[in-house]
Order: C-alpha cells, then sequence, then structure tokens
C-alpha cells in the first residue's frame, strides 16, 4: 500500500487504511462510487473502526476554522465523510449496493450556496 | 387502545373519486409516437415549475435552466425593476446559446459569438457594426420571452404562444389551500439528479401511491414511516384539483433509531423527514401549523404529498420538504431532479456530515425507485402485457392517466374548483 504524504492527526492514525481508501475523495458521488466497489466486508470494517468514534472525532474537529482545515485534518474529515456511505451500506442495507440499482451508478448530487469538502 | 381517529374512513379509495379505469394501457409507456404528443399536448401546454424566487433573490441575479423534455434552455432574470423574467438562452443574431454560466449577477448579457448585448429585461442594447443589420429593430430583437408566474414563491413557465389558462386557474384551487405555506423557510438546498432508463410516468405513479413502501423500501423508509394501523401506507383524505392532488402520509412516530451513525447524526441536526416533536409541541414546526396541511389533525402526520401535474411532487416534512421532478428524455429514458430543502447552510462540519448523510439517505431512497422503474420497464416493453393494473388503492394513478388522457385529446384544464367529496 503506497502511504500518503499527509497523515492523519496522531490520535487518529488507527484509521489510516481507511484514509487510503476514502481520504482523497472530494465529492459525494465518488464517495458512493467507492461504497459501491467495496465488498461488504471491507465497509463493515471501516464502519465498526469509525463508527463508536464519530463524537470523539469531531469534538477534535470542533478546534479548527471549518473553512480552512490544515491538510491533515482536512483528510481526517473526507475520511470520516465516507462514513455517510458506508453507513447506508452497513446500517440501512446489509449489503454495500443500493438493490437492483444499475452498477457502476454515478449520481450528481450539489450543495447549492455552499462548498462542501 | 382505541385511535380518536378512525383511520381506516379516511384511506380514499378509486371508487370514492369515481375513478374505474383500473386498466391502463402499456402503450402510454412505451410508445414514441406517444411520447411525442405527450410533448406538444402536455408540456407545451401546460404551467412548469422551474425554481424558486430565492434562487434569483436581487437585482441583476440570473440562473439557467435545462427544461430538456422540450430541448429549451431558459434564463431566468431578476430586473433593476423588480420584475422576474423568462428567456429563451438565443441570441438574436444566429441563435447562441449566449448564457454560459448556471448562475449569476449581471446586469447585461453579452453574446460570445459576436458581442450582441442584452439588458437583464432581455432588451437588445446594442449591436457591434449596426450598420450592417438595417432590417434589425433592435426594440423588437430582444431575447425571446417565456410566460412566467410565480405562486408561493415558485416560479412556473407556460411554453405556449398564448396560454391557454392563467397560472391560477391552471393551479384550480390547489393553491388556494396551500397559500402561505412556509416555503420560504427553507431556502437551502442539495439537489440530486439522476438519468434511467425507464418512462417518467413509472415515477410519477411510484410517487403517488405508498402501496410500494414497505416493499421496494422495506430498509430505508419502512422503519421510519409504515404506522402499524396502516400497513400499506393508503394515502388518506385525498384532495383534487384539477389534475393536481395532495394526500396526507402518517409516519412512524415509534421510530427511534439506535444504529451509531444514524443515532449520532440525529443528535446533531434531524434529518429532512424526521418529526422534531419539541417543535412539533411548541407549535413552531414550520408546515405542521398550516391549515391546508394534515386536515384530519393526524398525531403521528408524516408528510402532506402534493402533486402538479405533469411533473412534481413535494412533500413538506418536519425540517424541510422534499421536491421532486421529471422529465421524460423520450418515451423510454428520463431525468429526476430532486431538491432536499432546509433551513440554512451547514454551520459547522457537525452539520455538513449530519446533510450528507441525509443525502445519502435521501438519494438511495430515489435510485431504489429509479432502480425499480427500470425493470419495470424492461417489462412493459417486453411486450407480453397490454394493460397495468391500478388498485382501488391506487386513486392517484388512475386519476393522473384520467387527466393526461384529457390532455392529451386537447382538454385538461379544470375550469374551477372541484374538491373530493369525503
Amino acid at each position: 500500500m503506497l502511504m500518503s504524504a499527509i497523515s492523519l492527526p496522531e490520535q487518529f492514525r488507527f484509521l489510516e487504511p481507511f484514509a487510503a481508501v476514502w481520504g482523497d475523495l472530494h465529492s459525494q458521488d465518488e464517495r458512493y462510487l467507492k461504497r459501491q466497489s467495496l465488498s461488504y466486508g471491507e465497509l463493515e470494517a471501516f464502519h465498526s473502526a469509525l463508527a463508536p468514534k464519530l463524537e470523539e472525532v469531531f469534538s477534535y474537529l470542533d478546534g479548527f476554522d471549518a473553512t480552512a482545515l490544515p491538510e491533515a485534518e482536512a483528510r481526517l474529515y473526507r475520511t470520516v465523510l465516507g462514513l455517510t456511505e458506508a453507513s447506508q451500506a452497513v446500517e440501512v442495507f446489509g449489503q454495500a449496493r443500493v438493490p437492483y440499482a444499475p452498477y457502476p451508478h454515478s449520481v450528481k448530487m450539489e450543495w447549492v450556496g455552499y462548498q462542501p469538502h | 387502545m382505541a385511535d380518536p381517529i378512525d383511520i381506516k374512513s379516511h384511506m380514499t379509495k378509486a371508487a370514492d373519486l369515481g375513478l374505474s379505469n383500473g386498466q391502463v394501457p402499456v402503450e402510454y409507456y412505451t410508445s414514441p409516437e406517444i411520447y411525442a404528443r405527450e410533448q406538444a399536448m402536455i408540456f407545451r401546454r401546460a404551467w412548469l415549475m422551474v425554481g424558486r424566487v430565492e434562487e434569483v433573490p436581487g437585482p441583476g441575479d440570473f440562473i439557467v435552466r435545462d427544461l430538456p423534455t422540450l430541448d429549451a434552455r431558459v434564463i431566468i432574470t431578476h430586473g433593476k425593476d423588480g420584475v422576474i423574467r423568462a428567456f429563451h438562452n438565443a441570441c438574436s443574431h444566429r441563435g447562441v446559446a449566449l448564457v454560459c454560466q448556471e448562475r449569476g449577477n449581471s446586469l447585461t448579457f453579452r453574446c460570445p459569438y459576436h458581442a450582441w448585448i442584452y439588458g437583464i429585461d432581455g432588451s437588445l442594447r446594442a449591436v457591434p457594426s449596426e450598420q450592417d443589420f438595417p432590417h434589425v429593430d433592435k426594440a423588437k430583437n430582444g431575447l425571446a420571452p417565456i410566460h412566467l408566474d410565480t405562486w408561493n414563491g415558485f416560479v412556473f413557465l407556460n411554453f405556449a404562444d398564448a396560454p391557454e389558462v392563467t397560472l391560477k386557474e391552471f393551479l384550480a384551487g390547489l393553491d388556494t389551500m396551500l397559500d402561505g405555506a412556509p416555503f420560504d423557510q427553507f431556502p437551502f438546498y442539495l439537489q440530486v439528479t439522476d438519468e434511467i432508463d425507464c418512462n417518467w410516468k413509472n415515477l410519477v405513479n411510484a410517487f403517488n401511491e405508498g402501496y410500494h413502501v414497505a416493499i421496494l423500501h422495506q430498509k430505508t423508509l419502512r422503519p421510519a414511516v409504515i404506522p402499524k394501523e396502516n400497513p400499506y401506507l393508503h394515502y388518506l383524505d385525498i384532495k383534487h384539483f384539477g389534475p393536481h392532488s395532495a394526500g396526507t402520509v402518517q409516519r412512524n412516530f415509534d421510530y427511534d433509531p439506535d444504529a451509531p451513525t444514524l443515532r449520532w447524526v440525529y443528535a446533531q441536526m434531524l434529518p429532512t423527514s424526521a418529526p422534531d416533536k419539541q417543535a412539533i409541541a411548541e407549535g413552531r414546526a414550520g408546515f405542521y401549523e398550516h391549515p391546508g396541511i394534515n386536515r384530519l389533525k393526524i398525531p403521528n402526520f408524516g408528510t402532506e404529498t402534493i402533486t402538479i401535474f405533469p411533473n412534481i411532487s413535494i412533500q413538506p416534512l418536519a425540517n424541510g420538504y422534499l421536491f421532486y421532478q421529471f422529465w421524460p428524455l423520450s418515451h423510454n429514458r428520463m431525468r429526476t431532479e430532486v431538491r432536499i430543502y432546509g433551513r440554512h447552510a451547514p454551520k459547522n462540519l457537525r452539520e455538513e456530515f449530519a446533510m450528507a448523510n441525509t443525502l445519502a439517505a435521501t438519494r438511495d431512497v430515489v435510485v431504489e425507485d429509479m432502480a425499480m422503474s427500470r425493470l419495470q420497464q424492461i417489462g412493459l416493453q417486453s411486450g407480453g402485457k397490454k394493460v397495468q393494473n391500478f388498485g382501488e388503492n391506487e386513486p392517484l394513478l388512475r386519476m393522473f392517466t384520467r387527466d393526461y388522457e384529457a390532455y392529451l385529446a386537447g382538454g385538461g384544464f379544470a375550469p374551477r374548483h372541484v374538491e373530493a367529496a369525503e
């Protein structure tokens, strides 16, 4: 596995394997496509590592300016945003993909008047 | 424990509305010729919703909209005089779609081909080397206008040369029932756009019945939505206004998610659809207070599903509303645009995460409907079935079909407001 030049903040290094998967994705559609491409086991491993720690991650991120996150924190946050997709698979469907949907399935998603991470 | 409201008695059946058309030709969903007729007789005659006035809040603000069914590219502008107007995005010289930004603010538009310049009111202001166009009267060669009117902050267009009815006549009383409903309290939105291989009416129909919710949406919506006393999510108290309608839909107020991500999201910012029980108790729950919504005053009110003919579904919810629009691209391909409206943009990373989670959840429900509508199209096109069967518990499918047929035949406009008998 290639190590990214920027690693996660010290106390969240345990998420490094998942940051390699999710940390460089910059849109919800990229995350949706990534979720479809992973096995259920991979999604479950990510979910079980991160979901119980959400409050811990956000308590840490609360200390930063949301509009100017340093790169390590930005990468942490992008990794965490991957959980919005992984949790749909694990907490809702019990499988990676939406049943009967085409694969791969790209959907355009826009935030109007706001720049998401 | 006895329910104070007899839910069953409010489950509007097709027979209650005098709708006996339980079998509908498959051809309506598979024929290119019928699609051409829909373009001409429905989409060029009905008032079509294209957005909200908040999208062009001040003088000089403009947006560009794509109406694929009509191959129309439209500029909507807010003039210096405060008037909101719509134009075809086409230069009077040689037709270039001159406005290339999706949205912006400007008092003039300049064609990038030969620099003809237009005011935000559509007037042609300048023609370089004007002496070479002695036959072009600037006063008569502004951008081509499109009929525009607004209701309750929603912007509608009509592509007929002369609309057969006003917007108010078109809305036929739906406007009166929902006048003042607080859509303007929820100006922020996320948009989901997806295209798929099916007839657009497959999606219209999916949003017009709750029968499928417990089955198709068993993992997504069912736990949060289906109440014990209404397992097939029959729409209640259906009101109809010309071809438009509204029906009351319940929600499962016992739902309390225990999955860790969803539970955390609920603690940050409630999803669009999740009832804010405290706000309801305090009488500040947006749409819940409006007299045209939840007329039955059912305690586990979920949404009023509002259908505006031909291609809109609006669901006012606890913390905003969902807006769906279905655009045919051909007889067997369509585009769904979904907008998730809320009170404000995220104020911090917690709220951004919560909204992204709601975005993913809402999208997955729509993907379920899109996926099933694609399978439906495959089955319909296979050719073995000549009719679809619409049940007594699918009255709005029959109603849509009746009014759709009337439009195709050259009628369709309601002469006046006729409300459903209870």
